[in-house]
């Protein structure tokens, strides 16, 4: 009987259930991220790292590092970029998601066709979105060139205030947006259109769930109003979506955050830094050379991306640990 | 009457938006077909030109052997077949530990795993490089991919515990202290009550965990030599080179595109329910 009620308390056989995720975790996870903060604060290269084993290898620098980076322009042109991103992306694709999962949750008839079609890119990687959307961009067959072609609008260039855009090069050069403080470099949206393609799947799954769950009562009662379509999806079904909403852009903006491949095989990040992204910019600064003693550089601002990170989804990380299993 | 107030209700522009949507959203579908499964020479005016369209594998043979994808494809298969079982084996135990059982540091290691999900994989991934080194994973036939399994699934463990988790936490109580009445011990309660329950929750973990590593470029790119590059790594090298390729490329990304897509068609119920229960609550 005593080993019974060892057994419901756990004791020592929890120790073996745990084991093996321990050891993982710690070895190929914990370590490492210790170690890029570690890394942070010495000066050194992937042919030369830092050890913590060999003091030999110390070449403490403090927090020269972050200094460094934050006074890089280099840095603040990849930041600023990553806030394209993190501005665009994110509200693009969950009011894409959300007006169509509306649509197809209305039209009853063909919705599971509409649906499979918006949803089936989810499973593509980003690697191959990318490859896919610079077919589309081909200057020379690709279908938007072709497309614009038709309205005689391919290479046309379109001065609109502050916007010049060139409806030509959208991998290099497709215009600018002055903003007076900056400007931004619409070749970054070559790089959020695959994105936006592959993820909206995502939030037309989480938003039709959000609809399923909403009662039909309450939808009748504002018919039986008068309330038209229009009005009851703004007044009745967006405000029901409110949960759906969060976690959505949530998604979306930690994938704004660190988005690497999309940019890495459309864009590249160029041409010049026109597009880099922080993620971008930490992989050349580390690894495009080995020898570069920069790799201390890459880990601080790994250190600075994964900070602004966990403060930002902050609240998002809470309600996970909520749901802890009891 | 009603036909009149249902067309100025509105339905017919909410099937033009989902129509113009579904359109753009297959362009890149069918330019990526077209790509592929069409001699370069004959698209070089627009894929939509059918006139004397002709049909051809070469582009998959090339993408398959000079392009060298087809050793790629098989890493992939490697590195992604080990990694969803070892992070499934161990993330369950992990999981029913942490649903069933009391001890210390359980709050602590919840909170680092579940971070894990939020935290970006760039917070690990300098530091491996070197110390893929100091462990001997660096080089070798089997070092490296062993190397990426354990990277997978210590990154895969915070989703793996928390969706299973939640599956293994629905599993009723009174099942498992009937098991443990009949004298099962704890490792009989997971292996013959909660491990069959939880089956579809694992299932759903399972092809999630899939996907997420067959379509990973970074880790890859950044861990991983030509020798033991994955199929993303190749499309992706190709890509850049500036070549015109398109063809084989098209072949390639199509290749990458299919299992995930496979198994998504598939198992599309697993696949639905696990993303809600991974935080899509």
């Amino acid at each position: 009987m005593a080993g019974t009620a060892r057994q419901r308390e756990g004791g020592g056989i929890a120790y073996l259930f745990i084991l093996p995720a321990v050891l993982v975790f710690t070895l190929f996870y914990l370590w490492p991220a210790l170690n890029t903060i570690l890394s942070s604060l010495f000066t050194w290269s992937i042919l030369a790292p830092w050890q913590l084993a060999d003091p030999e290898t110390w070449r403490f620098a403090g927090l020269d590092n972050y200094a460094e980076v934050l006074t890089d322009g280099r840095f603040w042109n990849a930041a600023f970029n990553t806030a394209i991103w993190l501005v665009l992306f994110p509200i693009l694709a969950t009011l894409l998601s959300m007006v169509l999962a509306i649509g197809v949750w209305e039209v009853g008839r063909a919705a599971r066709a509409f649906r499979t079609v918006l949803v089936l890119p989810m499973t593509v990687s980003l690697t191959a979105a990318g490859v896919l959307w610079v077919l589309v961009f081909n200057p020379d067959f690709g279908v938007l060139p072709a497309a614009l072609g038709v309205f005689g609008l391919d290479g046309a260039t379109i001065d609109l205030g502050p916007l010049h855009l060139r409806l030509s090069d959208w991998l290099s050069n497709p215009g600018t947006l002055e903003l007076g403080f900056a400007t931004v470099n619409l070749v970054n949206l070559s790089a959020i259109m695959p994105a936006i393609w592959a993820l909206t799947g995502f939030g037309v799954i989480s938003f039709t769930a959000g609809l399923t769950a909403i009662s039909p009562e309450l939808i009748e009662a504002a018919r039986v109003e008068g309330a038209n379509r229009f009005q009851v999806a703004r007044h009745v079904i967006v405000p029901q979506l409110r949960a759906a909403t969060i976690i959505v852009a949530v998604v979306f903006v930690i994938y704004a955050l660190r988005t690497f491949d999309v940019v890495w095989v459309t864009t590249q990040g160029g041409p010049g830094t026109d597009s880099e992204v922080v993620a971008i910019l930490l992989w050349r600064e580390a690894l495009a050379f080995f020898d570069s003693p920069s790799a201390g550089q890459a880990t601080a601002i790994a250190v600075l991306l994964s900070a602004v990170m966990v403060i930002g989804a902050y609240p998002y990380l809470r309600s996970l640990l909520r749901e802890a299993p009891e | 009457m009603t036909g009149v107030r249902r067309f100025l209700g509105g339905i017919w522009w909410i099937y033009a938006l989902l129509i113009v949507f579904s359109i753009l959203w297959l362009i890149p579908v069918m330019t990526v077909l077209m790509t592929a499964f069409r001699p370069l020479g004959e698209i070089r005016d627009g894929w939509w030109n059918l006139g004397g369209a002709s049909f051809t594998l070469d582009n998959f043979i090339g993408a398959w052997t000079e392009a060298d994808l087809g050793s790629k494809a098989i890493n992939s298969a490697i590195i992604t077949a080990f990694s969803v079982a070892a992070t499934v084996a161990v993330g369950s135990l992990a999981a029913y530990a942490f649903v069933r059982l009391r001890f210390s540091g359980r709050g602590l290691l919840y909170f680092l795993l579940i971070s894990t999900m939020i935290v970006p994989v760039q917070i690990i991934l300098i530091p491996l490089l070197p110390w893929f080194r100091t462990l001997g994973f660096a080089e070798g036939t089997w070092q490296p991919f062993l190397g990426m399994v354990l990277v997978h699934t210590a990154f895969g463990l915070g989703w793996a515990v928390f969706m299973m988790g939640s599956f293994m936490a629905g599993v009723p109580k009174e099942l498992t202290e009937a098991g443990q009445i009949d004298g099962a011990g704890h490792w009989g309660i997971f292996s013959r009550i909660i491990l069959p329950l939880a089956l579809p929750g694992i299932v759903s973990f399972a092809i999630i965990d899939f996907v997420f590593v067959w379509n990973d470029l970074l880790l890859g790119l950044t861990l991983l030599d030509a020798d033991h590059a994955p199929l993303t790594v190749g499309i992706a090298n190709l890509q850049s080179a500036h070549l015109a390729q398109q063809d084989v490329i098209s072949a390639g990304a199509l290749l990458a595109i299919l299992p995930p897509l496979v198994l998504f068609v598939a198992l599309n119920r697993y696949y639905v329910r696990g993303l809600f229960s991974g935080g899509v609550k």
